[in-house]
């Protein structure tokens, strides 16, 4: 019913088909044209091609390596040297966290920055983590530290499942 | 007979809009904040990373000009087969990264934080498919050539 009204056309569905790719085709290229031209001429360009590989995600914008190594991280950790974070959401950080370690999940950073970090000092060193090598959350709340000022802030890369398997410390948060 | 005809035609403009309108405003931030469309489209870890900035740059525009061709009804047939891949693609993206548990920001309206992907951000895009198929069905005229007398 909801599909009846329109006029009968004379072509076959191959021929309004071919129509609709060459459409398609022109939507396409008018896209390209407009993102293109768009981004060529606003203050922020985004380069055609960036180095995204994990490498140059460990740089932060000032030439400094941002990872740690697990060996470093548990020296730090038994000194009470740093503040270990969780990026994981919280439902990942209540099964299971590093001992000691705050929740600052990144999906709920900016309501929860505040409250987390306001008796962290700019100096204090960081150590964020998330679990698993490709995991992010870790790094954009790095960087996200990083761009409030904090000048001590490093990633442990795959932390979660690093310090299980290294028979490190954690805590539920049952347990607490 | 008249009166399904306007109904008919109300379903399928109210379809057409509203889809339109969902377009515009999920490419208006990514417009705005390229670098940040661009970390999304890197943490779903999909697309090459060689391609990651140039997606980032043309995609919005793809999903602009589809709003506005949807509502003003340009080049419908194109605009409407290109709904229905880009809703598949995204569907297939979002169950792709949440069956692998990966945590991402969904990015669909927002490059802000805040909004990780979940079964019900698939439903949405379920829905808005739903709606492209439906005009698909339309434009193209499927089953009204023997269903209109």
């Amino acid at each position: 019913m909801f599909i009846q009204f329109r006029k009968k056309t004379s072509k076959t569905f191959g021929q309004q088909f071919l129509q609709a790719v060459l459409q398609c085709g022109a939507l396409f290229a008018l896209a390209v044209f407009f993102g293109f031209s768009f981004n060529q001429f606003r203050d922020s360009r985004l380069p055609l091609f960036e180095d995204w590989s994990m490498e140059a995600r460990l740089i932060s914008s000032s030439g400094e390596r941002l990872d740690i190594t697990l060996i470093e991280a548990k020296k730090l950790f038994l000194q009470e040297a740093a503040i270990i974070v969780d990026a994981r959401p919280n439902d990942d950080y209540e099964k299971g966290h590093i001992r000691g370690a705050r929740s600052l999940p990144w999906h709920d950073v900016d309501q929860r920055f505040m409250e987390v970090t306001k008796d962290i000092s700019v100096d204090t060193l960081i150590i964020t983590y998330c679990d698993g090598e490709t995991c992010e959350l870790s790094h954009n709340l790095a960087n996200f530290l990083l761009e409030l000022g904090f000048n001590n802030v490093r990633i442990l890369v795959n932390g979660w499942t690093k310090w299980q398997n290294a028979d490190l410390p954690i805590e539920k948060e049952d347990a607490d | 007979m008249k009166k399904r005809k306007y109904i008919s035609r109300f379903f399928y403009h109210s379809a057409r809009l509203v889809l339109g309108v969902i377009f515009i405003y999920a490419s208006y931030d990514k417009i705005l904040h390229p670098k940040a469309f661009a970390e999304v489209i890197y943490n779903y870890q999909i697309l090459p990373n060689g391609l990651i900035n140039v997606t980032a740059i043309f995609l919005p525009w793809l999903e602009i000009l589809m709003g506005v061709f949807l509502i003003v009804g340009f080049w419908m047939p194109g605009t409407i087969l290109w709904c229905n891949i880009l809703l598949v693609v995204y569907i297939g993206a979002l169950c792709f990264n949440l069956a692998r548990g990966i945590d991402v920001n969904c990015g669909c309206f927002s490059t802000t934080k805040g909004s990780s992907i979940s079964i019900e951000t698939i439903l949405w895009d379920a829905a808005f498919l739903a709606l492209s198929v439906y005009l698909f069905f339309v434009v193209f005229g499927l089953k009204f050539n023997e269903g209109s007398k």
